[in-house]
């Protein structure tokens, strides 16, 4: 049952209809019997005053009207008769009601005995035209009740619309609630049957917020208790640098863990602001090429590291968006590129625009990845069993992540697919472009 | 006339109405969008219309036994077209099915809606336009026929959210028991318009029941529209009756068996490529 207004009308309308129609075809017939009984009346008081009216001689053969017939017998000898009645008794002088065929038509008849004068009364009237008056008196009856079902319909389409109109604005205020608003609902006419679903709506938001809360305070305390003494960790490591042998594995391994740890720490934090609930900033004009530019510029180091080629192509792009976010996307990209690049490789940023869209894409000249994994990616936690040297950089598989939730929070479509070198892959984030001031105006 | 109307008018509405409340039950259970149903019913009118007008020149054929001919051969049709329907598992959810099975089902359904309102409205329209040539006779029949179409598609609605009220396992196995009772019934009612048709040899009569359940009684007729009651049935129409519901049975549970069938197939393939 799709909609409850829809099954409340038709399930309640039929009902109606059902009863009320059976009702009427009972009371159709309950009322048949009853004119029948009114008219074998009329008859019997027709056959008592034609048997007075022969008494008193007034008229030897009554013209009477072509739907009733009467005979008046004494004894064998037919004594008076109207004009459409045939010469024969009608029908067998036993006194009571009973059917005779006449004149092509059927007849309800009655014999009738007036004991004063020893004569029968035979009186007869044609059942075709009973029946048409009963049931056009009764029909008339019953139309009221066939033309009133659409009437019924509408009163109870309106009545059900009254009813729901609570439910429909609650969900009305639900559907209209923004993601940050976690205040308690609300509604004006709050009916019993609501009140619960109501007062449950507001525990879960309730619990939300307190939920939210709790997490935006652990991550508040963790960026402090965890960056502190990383930090302090990294500087006891810088003395240490002096003291300990180059070549010490084990030193160097400790230096590994320790950077490893705060990049995670990092990438946590990171992922946790790019959550769309929590994406309160205004977005504003970001010109995508400049913003590469600044991001390269910051990150040339770790390309150098590797003696990898850098370029950037394209031209300046506007579009809507929240600058510090873009700049963690474009920075996870080429974090990624650099780590599954071999030394010596190549990597290309561009920036173009497409159709309206402005379209950001890295590409590297790393092992590719096969295009059945392309959804692994991008799952929590991934990182994707290749054999390749350049797998042994550090990393913790949320960078990906990320990128997908800012595109998200960008409206903008993130594909993969094979890149332009001979190997390699090329993330593409379509953004929608920021409209012309100008038209802005309009 | 009143009584007439209401009775000729609820018969042939409520048997229609019967078959395609269940018909669009199924179609629920396949997530399958009723709208179609608008095109076979606005079918169905307009071949009600034609099939009506058509009708004299139509009795006319095979030594004037056109009417009962056609009328049988389009009863026989539609029990080849329900038995193609059932055999598709209509029951079966819609994650279970396949796009093919769904397209010969709204294909079924849509025939069957339309050779349905082509034959109940052709009937309904001889009657209406013969009676309501005589003045005296308008308001009545009209009225009559009001109450009829009201009563027939009433049970329509009912029927049809009844079945979706069932708790979900019940719904396809009643909504088939009522497919095998309406296949049980064209079979039974071609038989006796073929046996009209001096096309089939008249049989012993099986038992008589006019005298507890008369079949011109309103519930008579009710029963009539909805599963073919005969207060007098012969033995070929019994035994036609059986062989419809029969036929019903078995496609529904041939068509069952077969998914059940390539479900097991998929389990074992895929279990196969897993240990792999």
């Amino acid at each position: 049952m799709k909609s409850i207004r829809v099954f409340l009308l038709a399930s309640i309308l039929a009902t109606l209809t059902l009863f009320n129609f059976v009702a009427a075809l009972q009371g159709y017939q309950s009322s048949l019997l009853e004119a029948e009984k009114l008219f074998d009346s009329q008859l019997l008081q027709t056959a008592k005053l034609i048997a007075n009216l022969y008494v008193d001689n007034t008229t030897s053969n009554l013209n009477y009207l072509s739907t009733h017939a009467y005979q008046v017998w004494h004894d064998d000898q037919l004594l008076a008769a109207s004009n459409n009645a045939q010469s024969e008794a009608i029908t067998d002088r036993y006194p009571g009601f009973g059917y005779a065929n006449f004149g092509s038509y059927r007849w309800r008849t009655l014999a009738y005995f007036d004991p004063n004068h020893d004569n029968w009364i035979i009186a007869a009237e044609r059942t075709d035209l009973r029946f048409i008056l009963a049931e056009s008196v009764i029909t008339k009856a019953v139309l009221p009740i066939v033309l009133g079902i659409p009437l019924v319909g509408l009163l109870i389409w309106l009545i059900i619309s009254r009813g729901l109109k609570p439910l429909r604005d609650l969900s009305d205020q639900l559907k209209n609630k923004q993601v940050n608003d976690l205040t308690p609902v609300e509604t004006p006419e709050l009916k019993d049957e609501l009140s619960q679903v109501v007062q449950s709506i507001n525990v879960m938001i309730r619990r939300l917020g307190t939920t939210l809360e709790r997490e935006k305070r652990f991550t508040s305390d963790a960026a402090h208790e965890l960056r502190t003494p990383i930090s302090a960790l990294k500087i006891q490591l810088h003395n240490l640098e002096e003291d300990i042998p180059v070549d010490n594995e084990s030193f160097a391994q400790l230096q590994s863990g320790v950077e490893r740890m705060q990049h995670l720490i990092e990438q946590l934090l990171s992922l946790y602001r790019s959550t769309p609930d929590e994406f309160s900033s205004h977005f504003t004009s970001v010109n995508l090429y400049q913003l590469a530019q600044d991001v390269i510029a910051e990150q040339h180091l770790i390309f150098e590291g590797k003696n990898q080629t850098l370029a950037l192509e394209g031209s300046n792009n506007v579009i809507e968006g929240d600058a510090f976010t873009l700049s963690t996307l474009l920075q996870n990209l080429l974090s990624n590129a650099n780590k599954y690049t071999p030394t010596g490789g190549s990597i290309l940023v561009s920036v173009d625009e497409n159709n309206n869209h402005i379209c950001l894409k890295v590409e590297d000249s790393g092992p590719g990845i096969a295009p059945s994994d392309y959804g692994k990616v991008l799952e929590r936690f991934q990182r994707l069993n290749n054999k390749s040297e350049v797998i042994a950089t550090q990393g913790c598989g949320l960078g990906l992540t990320i990128v997908q939730h800012i595109a998200d929070l960008h409206h903008a479509d993130l594909s993969i697919s094979p890149s332009s070198f001979a190997s390699g892959t090329a993330f593409s984030i379509l953004f929608k472009k920021a409209p012309n001031p100008d038209e802005k105006r309009i | 006339m009143f009584l007439n109307s209401v009775v000729l008018i609820l018969q042939e509405i409520l048997e229609a109405a019967l078959l395609i409340s269940v018909l669009l039950v199924f179609m629920r259970l396949r997530c399958i969008r009723p709208f179609w149903i608008i095109a076979a019913i606005a079918a169905g009118s307009a071949g009600a219309y034609f099939f009506a007008l058509q009708m004299a020149s139509i009795s006319e054929w095979f030594d004037y036994m056109g009417q009962e001919a056609v009328n049988a051969s389009i009863q026989l049709t539609m029990l080849l077209i329900l038995a193609t329907f059932v055999a598709q598992n209509p029951g079966a959810t819609h994650s279970t099915s396949k796009p093919q099975k769904d397209l010969r089902i709204i294909i079924c359904t849509l025939l069957l809606v339309a050779l349905s309102l082509t034959r109940e409205g052709s009937e309904v329209f001889i009657y209406i336009s013969g009676v309501i040539g005589h003045p005296s006779h308008a308001q009545p029949t009209l009225t009559g026929s009001g109450i009829g179409a009201g009563i027939g598609i009433s049970a329509g609605v009912l029927i049809y959210y009844g079945l979706l009220g069932l708790p979900t396992k019940w719904i396809a196995l009643s909504g088939l028991l009522l497919l095998s009772l309406v296949g049980g019934n064209m079979t039974s009612q071609a038989t006796q318009l073929l046996t009209q048709a001096d096309w089939l040899p008249y049989s012993k009569i099986l038992w008589d029941s006019s005298d507890g359940l008369p079949e011109n009684s309103i519930l008579g007729h009710l029963l009539y529209a909805l599963f073919g009651y005969e207060a007098t049935p012969s033995l070929l129409q019994v035994f036609s009756y059986i062989a419809g519901m029969l036929l019903i049975y078995l496609c529904a549970h041939l068509g069952s068996r077969k998914v059940s069938f390539s479900t097991d197939q998929k389990t074992t393939d895929h279990n196969a490529s897993v240990n792999r």
